[in-house]
């Protein structure tokens, strides 16, 4: 099994990258790479969403692109927002309390509920 | 499953599925399973990376038992000494983009494994280690 990373087709505000299979000192430098394309297609200020529901395994390695990955996106005022980890890549999260709880979802629902309620925290600000 | 590899990291993988594979075949649960290819990964790739800094050629030895759902792993190696126990646990503010990259690995192997023991020989570093599954959360 080799880790696969596909992405929707992105939006400036809100992509989304999915990834299956292992996570780990054998892919992560794939993993890097597919995602060198796709980070400057987001926004500043836009999120990035990281669809775990296929990734079986995470290991450091992995740990540490995921950390790249979301310094790049907080540099540049965005966020990157996990979704649905599975039983391993949670517990290796809670082991190193890899993110804060609040940006991990369980579903899109929950993720797109909170996005809305940012968006509107912002809509708030300005007016 | 008793197997010698070269200190490379193509051996290390190859390593690894040979050990899921043994695991798979005495119906070690998926959640072990994962348990001991993250130990044997961090383990692995930490000595291939930084163990032979001179970039000789070197040998790892891996043996892996189950016994009554106990899985025991050792490891030896004609490595530079090093002891992952002497290793300073690492600082973990709650969000891996704000700390310095590095020293996950091995927090992540002592943290998971049930019990973790290391020695030195005229042989060279030897760790042994053990999984209980009965260690793993019911969720």
């Amino acid at each position: 099994m080799t880790l696969i990373v596909r992405s929707e087709s992105p939006r400036t505000d809100r992509s989304t990258v999915w990834l299956e299979g292992r996570l780990d000192a054998a892919t992560y430098a794939a993993f890097d790479e597919a995602l060198r394309d796709i980070t400057p297609l987001v926004d500043n200020g836009g999120t990035l969403v990281i669809d775990l529901s296929a990734l079986d395994y995470i290991s450091s390695a992995g740990l540490r692109s995921l950390a790249q990955l979301r310094k790049q996106l907080h540099d540049r005022d965005g966020r990157t927002l996990l979704l649905n980890p599975q039983p391993q890549v949670k517990k290796v999260f809670d082991i190193v309390k890899a993110v804060p709880v609040a940006e991990v979802f369980a579903s899109v629902g929950e993720l797109d509920q909170y996005l809305d309620h940012m968006q509107r925290q912002i809509t708030a600000l300005g007016s | 499953m008793r197997l010698r590899i070269p200190n490379r990291l193509e051996d290390v993988f190859l390593a690894l599925d040979r050990a899921e594979g043994t695991l798979d075949r005495a119906e070690v649960d998926a959640s072990c399973r994962a348990d001991v290819r993250l130990v044997l990964e961090e383990l692995l790739v930490n000595t291939v990376r930084h163990g032979y800094p001179d970039g000789r050629d070197g040998s790892i030895d891996i043996r892996l038992e189950v016994e009554a759902d106990v899985v025991h792993l050792e490891l030896r190696d004609d490595a530079m000494p090093f002891d992952p126990l002497q290793h300073e646990p690492p600082d973990l503010p709650g969000d891996i983009a704000r700390r310095e990259i590095g020293g996950l690995g091995l927090h992540l192997a002592r943290s998971i494994a049930s019990a973790f023991h290391y020695a030195r020989d005229a042989h060279g570093n030897r760790v042994v280690i053990r999984f209980d599954p009965s260690d793993e959360p019911t969720t």
